[in-house]
């Protein structure tokens, strides 16, 4: 239970990353299945050559960022489309990721990684999930702050509306590239983590690690929503900790461990589906009744109500 | 301040598509002048804008805005100095973002866009103030999302956008077309008070003619890639919707569509 949550609460920072593509963007970037892979696999050869972990960890980030830019330059330069840009990086990160690594495995045991500091620090029981919900709330708030910057308005414009935010003399292209960076350094960087919770890099560990994302976000927003971002980002994050203890759950109950690729591409399918269904819509909508989102548009109705029977349109 | 020279545009060229959608076309625009343009669908007006915006490159011919070439420079890079409201009033605002923050993404405008935060309280007291002159009452829904205003509520806001950060030149592509008769007008207020009171250099697509003669200081006619009339001020104010017709029908084989018409 211990070990999912603190799972959960790593994998949020992968949940935080695909939501800056996947919503934000409003790209659906496959790349993440290889640069988590990445990060994993530079954090562990550093961490094995006795580089600190916290520094193994950043470099982790940067590699991710690499590959992010990547995907980012073949979508935006070369005209590729985005899904298969996604797919292109992810395939040859493959072969960089078994360079890296020097083999398809790098055990940990033994080294000093951040997780084992944490353990030196916090032990294992609740103590250190504490401080995996403060790394990840923080992590949470990072975002929220530079999504409200200037930059991060035009990021979010980028996603929403192309054609508007290059009339306001946005590259789009830029803001995609960034976009994408950030978000596979997040990624990267969580891969890191994964690799010295479970005391070893591997090269598959990526592998359906977009499912695990997107799981996280959809889950997450439906059950918390999404009105604006901060509500958007813990929603996220606790999309990712639920997600991880729905597995622990499934796994407790007797589930093989080597379903649950396929358990996850069902619950992402399910997540997809269900608000198409007329039944789930007409539930939401009585269950969303009163609520603010209404609220807001009734208001505008009526303002504009009032706008038309006054003067104050002449 | 806008010096169209010699432009010309073919689309599809060498295939059995192929349109001349300009044809060697020239215009100046003085600062301060405010031209609108008219023309039969097809006539090349929407063309004129996305050239002068950088959306279309054009084949040949030169786009200097402020005695400056910018025919090499690519969309978001121009719209620096350009402010564009579009047709579609769903184009011009970020529908998933507040109206404050739209605004400040207007303000950014041709200057770099860092890591201050987009909405402070100053800059909060500065938007509201702006939306007053929009006389809807925006100002009190700062934290609204876009996408929850009315089509003439965005497209007053687009307006007030794309004139935020004192654009050299102002394009305007039938941006009242798509709305209700009201709220058309109440746009078409808002842009004459706007343009007045900065100054702005303006271009503006119209299918309406009343509109065309009653707004601006100067109006051009096109028709096929060309423009086939230009009237100063002075003659503007003496012509009426039923010698603009007249005008068209000197045009062999000119075909004016429903819409203009009912105009």
């Amino acid at each position: 239970m211990i070990t999912a949550l603190e799972l959960g609460l790593i994998y949020a920072i992968v949940a935080l990353g695909v939501y800056l593509t996947f919503r934000i963007l409003n790209f659906p970037d496959l790349t993440v299945d290889g640069s988590f892979t990445s990060g994993a696999a530079t954090a562990a050869i550093l961490i094995v050559n006795g580089v600190d972990p916290f520094l193994a960890s950043g470099a982790a980030f940067v590699v991710g960022t690499l590959a992010g830019l990547v995907t980012g330059l073949l979508h935006t330069k070369g005209n590729i489309n985005g899904l298969l840009a996604g797919i292109l990086t992810m395939i040859g990160l493959y072969s960089i990721n078994l360079r890296i690594m020097g083999g398809a495995n790098i055990p940990l045991l033994g080294e000093d990684t951040t997780i084992s500091l944490l353990r030196q620090f916090a032990g294992s029981g609740w103590s250190s999930v504490l401080v995996l919900v403060a790394v990840a709330l923080v992590f949470k708030i990072i975002i929220d702050w530079f999504l409200h910057t200037d930059a991060g308005l035009a990021l979010q414009a980028t996603g929403d509306n192309e054609q508007m935010i290059r009339s306001f003399a946005v590259s789009t292209d830029r803001m995609k590239i960034t976009g994408l960076m950030l978000s596979n350094g997040l990624v990267g960087l969580a891969g890191a983590v994964v690799a010295q919770h479970q005391g070893f890099a591997d090269i598959g560990m990526g592998i359906g690690l977009i499912l695990v994302g997107l799981a996280s976000v959809i889950v997450g927003q439906a059950i918390f929503g999404t009105r604006v971002v901060i509500q958007a980002t813990m929603a996220v994050v606790l999309g990712a900790v639920i997600y991880r203890l729905a597995i622990q759950l499934a796994l407790n109950a007797g589930l093989n461990p080597n379903d649950m690729k396929l358990m996850s591409a069902i619950l992402v399918i399910a997540a997809l589906l269900l608000p198409q269904w007329d039944g789930f819509r007409k539930f939401a909508a009585r269950r969303r009744r009163g609520r603010s989102a209404l609220h807001a548009a009734a208001e505008a109705t009526l303002t504009e109500d009032a706008n038309i029977n006054g003067k104050r349109v002449s | 301040m806008l010096n169209v020279t010699n432009v010309s545009k073919t689309f599809f060229p060498g295939t059995v598509n192929e349109r001349k959608a300009l044809i060697d076309v020239n215009l100046r625009l003085s600062p301060g002048d405010f031209v609108t343009v008219i023309g039969s669908n097809g006539a090349g007006k929407s063309t004129v804008l996305n050239t002068v915006a950088g959306r279309i490159s054009q084949d040949e011919g030169v786009v200097a805005l402020d005695g400056r070439d910018v025919s090499k420079l690519k969309e978001h890079q121009r719209a620096a100095q350009v402010g564009r409201v579009f047709q579609d009033p769903m184009a011009g605002t970020s529908p998933n973002l507040t109206i404050e923050e739209n605004l400040s993404l207007a303000d950014k405008r041709g200057r770099r866009r860092g890591l201050g935060l987009g909405v402070n309280r100053a800059k909060r007291e500065r938007f509201a103030e702006a939306l007053k002159v929009l006389e809807l009452g925006l100002e009190d829904r700062l934290k609204t999302k876009v996408g929850l205003l009315s089509g003439g509520q965005r497209q007053a806001l687009s307006l007030l956008m794309a004139t935020f950060s004192q654009p050299k030149i102002l394009l305007l592509d039938e941006h009242t077309a798509a709305l209700d008769p009201q709220r058309a007008e109440l746009v078409t207020r808002l842009t004459r008070k706007v343009v007045e009171e900065q100054g702005l250099t303006t271009l503006m697509v119209t299918h309406n003619m009343v509109q065309a003669l009653e707004v601006g200081n100067r109006l051009i006619m096109m028709h096929e890639g060309r423009i086939i009339l230009d009237v100063s001020e002075e003659e503007k104010s003496k012509l009426t919707p039923e010698d603009l017709l007249a005008e068209f029908g000197k045009i062999k084989g000119a075909a004016l569509d429903d819409k203009t018409l009912l105009q």
